[in-house]
């Protein structure tokens, strides 16, 4: 992945996104460590507070835990919170726009459905 | 605090470089300093750097005041397009005699990026083209390791590929060293990944300091009937407009519309964000029209 700084996603959410879909594909573990902020700012070519903010969003939400002098480490439980709380605000947010549009399109309820489904044979 | 400014003025003759500019930088941060051409960008540096002395109020580098001042010298690093060197000798030994004067000098690393940029030691400062010249200068500046680094406008003449990675140099070297660096550029959008905080100035004047992220969510793109976005945000200042367009386009201050999006998008009005080098350039701009308004 790429940041991308034209995005008006701020910079340190998309950090945020990437570590929790790292989770969220078993790339990070319960109890594994996390990349410090100036490895996310090597990787990702950005400035290391701006990385740092990324991680402190996600020991916020408890996703992340701190070791002193260690790093940060995975929260048990983790992945099961980023799943209830992507489903409960980035789909509904993704499905209002996909809705919405169909609206505009006048596509069918049924229409939608069969879109859908087609992308998903494709995935 | 790393670098202190205090009401700083700066007239050449008649003319007032800086008028009255005061703000703080905090150690080890990485301030993108913005501000359209003539905007005092390269006099504040300067005064920063004491190469120059300001008309009237203070500046202070870690506590010292930097005008004429060997301590201030050996830990600050300014680099500029019209740096010059002794024309007596080539890179190599330029390298030489830094290791002398800078407590932190980085030889290897100085020689390895040189090399990298395909540039030889046996050449002379002043044979080199332009872009050549900000490279070598660039990787002075950041082999020196100074707690305090000013770059203006480091990457001018550079083509686009060793850009790039001298954008990463910084990087880099910031990682392994943390150290206090203001880079000036008229292209915010170049530096935003490398920036935490943006010091934005304008005729002299500190326009706007704040981190980037937040200069980022500063103002919002409405567009639709200009008639009706101006009647929805009757008190909202206007940063721009233009009406020639097929949809009319207004720049607002974000908070002008808080909490109002699905009422707006329910007119018709849809609401796009403004990315931070956008901000800049209306925050400075002289008419609410741009180039439009001299053509009218």
């Amino acid at each position: 992945m790429n940041v991308n700084t034209d995005s008006s996603i701020p910079i340190y959410i998309q950090i945020a996104e990437w570590i929790e879909n790292e989770i969220l594909a078993d790339r990070l573990i319960t109890d594994g460590k996390v990349y410090s902020q100036y490895q996310l700012a090597e990787m990702f070519n950005i400035n290391p507070a701006t990385a740092g903010k990324g991680l402190t969003i996600l020991l916020e939400n408890n996703i992340l835990y701190k070791k002193r002098g260690l790093g940060m480490f995975v929260q048990g439980g983790a992945k099961e919170f980023i799943v209830e709380k992507r489903r409960d605000e980035k789909l509904t947010i993704l499905a209002k726009e996909i809705v919405l549009e169909a609206k505009r399109l006048f596509v069918s309820d049924d229409e939608l459905i069969e879109l859908i489904k087609k992308v998903q044979k494709g995935c | 605090m790393a670098i202190v400014c205090n009401e700083v003025i700066k007239k050449y003759r008649n003319h007032k470089a800086l008028k009255s500019m005061s703000f703080l930088i905090e150690e080890d941060k990485i301030t993108g300093l913005i501000g359209r051409n003539g905007a005092g960008k390269s006099t504040l540096l300067k005064i920063v750097a004491g190469l120059q002395k300001a008309t009237s109020g203070h500046v202070q580098i870690y506590g010292e005041q930097p005008f004429n001042n060997l301590k201030v010298a050996s830990n600050l690093v300014f680099i500029e397009d019209t740096m010059s060197f002794s024309p007596i000798f080539n890179l190599g030994e330029l390298f030489q005699m830094a290791k002398d004067f800078f407590p932190h000098w980085q030889d290897d690393l100085a020689r390895k990026l040189l090399a990298y940029a395909n540039i030889s030691e046996k050449e002379y400062h002043h044979h080199l083209s332009k872009g050549q010249k900000s490279t070598f200068n660039l990787i002075y500046g950041l082999a020196t390791r100074c707690k305090v680094t000013l770059l203006d406008e480091p990457m001018n003449g550079m083509d686009e590929a060793i850009r790039s990675d001298m954008y990463r140099a910084i990087l880099k070297e910031y990682i392994a060293f943390p150290r206090t660096i203001i880079i000036s550029s008229h292209h915010l959008h170049e530096i935003e990944h490398l920036t935490e905080d943006v010091l934005l100035i304008n005729h002299g004047h500190v326009t706007l300091h704040a981190p980037l992220e937040d200069v980022k969510g500063l103002l919002v793109k409405l567009v639709g009937n200009i008639t009706k976005i101006k009647e929805s945000i009757p008190s909202a200042e206007i940063y721009y407009e233009n009406e020639s367009l097929v949809n009319g386009e207004v720049i607002v201050e974000a908070t002008s519309i808080a909490s109002r999006e699905t009422e707006l998008s329910q007119q018709g009005i849809s609401i796009h964000p403004v990315s931070a080098s956008e901000v800049c350039k209306y925050l400075t701009s002289q008419t609410r029209g741009g180039i439009d308004d001299v053509f009218k």
